[in-house]
């Protein structure tokens, strides 16, 4: 009776402790992900997390370890309601583990505590943070601290469609040397609006259709800011500028745009799957968008024959002071404060793999997206790709990035919110300007210089 | 029910000996009783009314004279101190001696550094590594003492283990998140022990990473000129949709109703019903169809050679005409419910004896029905003005506020600044300034209109005892 009972114990004893081992030794995480601005062709932000949490268990298995990860992951097309999902559930304490978000978002998440400086939990002098372009490791830095890593980088493009070109008189020089006029600011913003206009007057588009900018907030804008010699940052004392002149000089622009007739002067807010169905059909005489527009055009909306039909430059300069750009909007992997210690070593070490060339390729290519890497580059996928190499020679090595501050959110909706008045006749350009300015002075006092 | 029976009990007691006793009725009718089955049973509905009611709009008072972000967060904010504050604080006046005493980094591997290591719980064997080879050397930046430590051959395999470890032997101020001012204070006080008591209360003062308290919110809505455009829009929103449908298509319907056979009035009043059951997406959706390229009014339009393009966007008049439908058919509906009701109580023998008069359908409608639909009227329109001036929902999602800004109303840019923006840059304090401003005017509305209505007549006790 008494060894039974002490077997009994003894037994017990050691399927408690059994149970115990095994629970110390199976590390178990789920890691959820949310993207933001993420349609099917980029679904690759977040199913490289979940390829790289495949190697990771793989890694652990060979180590000795027992690694099991979970990665659950949501995807957000637009920007507005993912910004707003992501910082009210933060606030909530409520947030995923990891986020995929423009790199302008790091200066207010880090203030608020939203995310964790990811170089607390990776090296960036081994592979393969060490071959990310250092430009974008800069562009995910803030406060002297480097808070994400790159997922993606991009440029954007002015469209021009050859047949209406052509139609209006172009010869085959003419249309081959336009980029590098663009480049030079040779051919400015102002002979592309003549150019559309001649292309309506000859009948090859429809009215109002030669110009089709973007039709919503975006990046793009800050462009024409540049385009007209903007600058949204002074680079020695890092603080904000709001040009007036540039300013001025780009929302004329566009009121000049709209009485020429080549843009409706009610075009914001319109719809993208109208833009998108006309720039695919070649409806439009000049458009610009970014380069992932490429990989919508060619797999959703059957646009053939690209580089017969369509070519492609930097922004155009607005004229004598500007310059022609582009502007890249790199998004970033951030781990938020939401995260476990734990967890949170965890998602690094994910981003870390999942920023390896191969699986990084496979995101730039399917989207069109640019790498992040001199070595992903290399990669037959993405070496191979016609839109991604031409892209990377013609227009990256000319692109920015728009600011890491915490206050250009404020900045940015006054920019736009002038724009939106002054192009649909709301208020004078002067006025427009005049708003930007004390809206933005008034919010960020010092902070900020008005030339 | 018993406590409501015993105080007009008390009441009606009070008022049938108006001479007898008249100190103590009258004190009796002042104050009724109230039992506590009857505080138990308003309970639910008061703890409700306090939840949804009383609280969103002191919250919303709060926060309105706060500059509360996405920066500042929304709960307490820490103490951070950071190269760009320095710099801003450096353009204050800050001299550049303070600015770097404090942002400096310093790490010493010695014996109270080894000590607080090993309580800390960093591994044995590693730590004997950094007392063998390491001992004594001072590192004056972060990544080159853990790039020391990464050199030794029992470092950790986790980065974030290895800078656990490196922050025991050294003291950083620099992007340190603290909880309160006394612990950035205190670090501060060790770091640079040199700058003074005032300059350290300076820099832990700008430090602050939460909202403050504002009014700065109320003198942006004073002088920006977006705050005119805004209330313009807002008036001619409120006052076209009440004026057009809510109170004319609304009357005008129950009135054409009234005088249809009863199986066409059921049938044609929850017709009119539908734009308010259906789910507001679905309802919104609906409209594009209908007024989007390819959709049923521009198809048409193109049919019979009129100008075809998107309505609802496409230009600032049908966007304005757009957005006042959508809205103005759902009021439509909750006029006709309250006018076909208040029609139904007007005793038919009124209209029999006007007939017999001779009198036209417009000379009842003029004479005998309008004047009895006062009080439903002033109902509809006050009710209707202040759901109105804080409906943002269908414009939202239909012309958004476009093309342009040209559609957006006040409660649509209170929710836009406070909570839905491309940029991100949720202003939560401006948000709900504007949000208090829709409250304020909401209530100075609800009391004109009681005072209109005599709100006070209507429910006095009545004339004649039941």
């Amino acid at each position: 009776m008494t060894i039974s009972k002490t077997l009994t114990r003894g037994c017990l004893t050691a399927a408690l402790l059994s149970t115990v081992a095994f629970t110390a030794t199976a590390e178990d995480y789920t890691i959820t992900v949310w993207a933001g601005g993420t349609n099917e062709n980029s679904d690759y932000r977040y199913e490289a997390i979940s390829m790289a949490a495949d190697i990771l268990e793989r890694e652990a298995a060979v180590r000795g370890e027992d690694l099991s990860i979970t990665v659950e992951s949501q995807a957000w097309s637009g920007w507005d309601d993912f910004k707003q999902a992501f910082t009210l559930a933060s606030e909530a304490e409520n947030a995923p583990d990891i986020v995929v978000s423009g790199h302008e978002d790091i200066g207010p998440w880090s203030e608020a505590g939203l995310i964790r400086p990811i170089e607390d939990y990776v090296y960036f002098d081994v592979w393969p943070l060490n071959a990310i372009y250092p430009n974008l490791i800069d562009v995910a830095s803030y406060n002297g601290q480097v808070w994400g890593i790159p997922q993606d980088a991009e440029a954007r493009v002015f469209y021009w469609s050859i047949p209406a070109l052509k139609a209006i008189g172009w010869s085959e020089d003419e249309i081959e040397t336009l980029p590098s006029r663009v480049e030079s600011g040779e051919f400015t913003l102002y002979d592309m609006l003549e150019a559309a206009k001649a292309m309506q007057d000859e009948g090859v588009v429809g009215d109002e259709m030669g110009f089709a900018p973007r039709v919503s907030n975006g990046p793009d804008y800050w462009q024409f800011y540049q385009s007209f010699g903007g600058e949204m940052v002074d680079p020695e004392s890092g603080k904000l500028v709001v040009d007036t002149a540039a300013l001025t000089g780009m929302y004329q622009f566009f009121v000049d745009a709209v009485d020429m007739g080549v843009v409706p002067a009610t075009w914001l807010g319109s719809e993208w799957d109208m833009w998108h169905q006309n720039a695919a059909a070649g409806n439009y005489g000049a458009w610009h968008g970014g380069t992932w527009h490429y990989a919508q055009w060619t797999t959703q909306f059957g646009l053939e024959n690209f580089f017969d039909t369509v070519q492609y430059s930097l922004i155009p300069s607005g004229g004598e002071g500007g310059r022609a750009n582009s502007i890249t909007h790199p998004l970033v992997y951030l781990v938020t404060s939401a995260a476990s210690e734990d967890e949170a070593a965890i998602a690094a070490e994910l981003i870390a793999i999942a920023s390896e060339p191969r699986i990084n390729a496979l995101h730039a290519v399917k989207s069109a997206h640019l790498g992040i890497a001199e070595a992903e580059t290399t990669v037959p996928l993405y070496a191979e790709d016609r839109w991604l190499t031409a892209a990377s020679e013609r227009l990256a090595p000319h692109t920015n990035a728009i600011p890491n501050n915490a206050d250009f959110g404020i900045y940015w909706t006054a920019m736009f919110d002038g724009l939106e008045a002054s192009w649909t006749g709301v208020s004078s350009v002067e006025d427009a300007v005049a708003d930007v300015e004390a809206k933005v002075t008034q919010a960020l006092g010092d902070n900020v210089i008005v030339r | 029910m018993s406590s409501s029976a015993e105080a007009t009990g008390g009441v009606a007691r009070a008022a049938r000996h108006p001479s007898t006793d008249r100190p103590h009725r009258q004190i009796a009718a002042a104050r009724p009783r109230i039992s506590l089955f009857g505080a138990l049973l308003l309970a639910p509905a008061l703890i409700l009314l306090t939840c949804f009611f009383l609280a969103p709009a002191v919250l919303t008072a709060v926060f309105a004279f706060t500059d509360m972000s996405t920066s500042t967060g929304i709960g307490k904010g820490q103490y951070v101190v950071t190269p760009n504050l320095l710099r801003e604080l450096a353009d204050a006046g800050l001299s550049d001696e303070v600015a770097e005493a404090v942002s400096v980094e310093t790490y010493t591997v010695d014996d109270a550094g080894l000590e607080a290591a090993e309580a800390g719980g960093v591994d044995g064997r590693f730590l004997k590594n950094i007392a063998d080879r390491l001992n004594g050397e001072t590192y004056t930046a972060a990544r080159e003492f853990e790039r020391a430590l990464r050199g030794l051959p029992d470092a950790p395999r986790s980065p974030r283990e290895l800078k656990l470890a490196a922050e025991h032997f050294g003291q950083s101020v620099l992007n340190q998140r603290f909880d309160t001012s006394e612990e950035l204070s205190a670090t501060l006080a060790e770091v640079a022990p040199n700058v003074s008591e005032e300059t350290r209360d300076r820099i832990v003062a700008s430090s602050y990473t939460g909202a403050v308290w504002t009014t700065e919110n109320f003198h942006t809505l004073a002088t920006q000129r977006e705050t005119a455009r805004l209330v313009a829009n807002t008036f001619l929103f409120v006052s076209a949709t009440l004026g057009f449908f809510n109170l004319s298509l609304g009357l005008f319907l129950a009135i054409v109703l009234f005088y249809m056979p009863k199986p066409v009035n059921s049938v044609f009043s929850t017709l009119w019903l539908l734009p308010r059951i259906t789910p507001v997406v679905l309802y919104a959706i609906m409209w594009k169809w209908f007024t989007w390229e390819g959709g049923f009014l521009p198809v048409l339009a193109e049919q019979v050679g009129l100008p075809s393009f998107n309505y609802m966007k496409g230009s600032v008049v049908t966007a304005w005409i757009t957005m006042i439908m959508v809205n103005g058919f759902i009021g439509a509906s909750f006029g006709l419910i309250l006018f076909s009701g208040a029609l139904r109580a007007i005793p038919v023998q009124q209209l029999w004896a006007s007939e017999v008069d001779g009198a036209t359908r417009w000379q009842q409608v003029r004479r005998i029905i309008l004047p009895q639909l006062r009080w439903p009227i002033l109902f509809v329109t006050a009710y209707q003005t202040l759901s109105l001036l804080s409906a943002y929902e269908q414009i939202w999602l239909t012309t958004n506020g476009g093309p342009g800004k040209t559609t957006t109303v006040w409660a649509l840019e209170a929710f836009r600044t406070a909570l839905s923006n491309y940029s991100g840059n949720l202003e939560y304090g401006l948000g709900a300034a504007m949000a208090l401003v829709l409250v304020i005017v909401g209530l100075t509305l609800s009391i004109l209109y009681l005072l209109l209505f005599r709100f006070g007549e209507l429910v006095s006790k009545p004339r004649i005892e039941f």
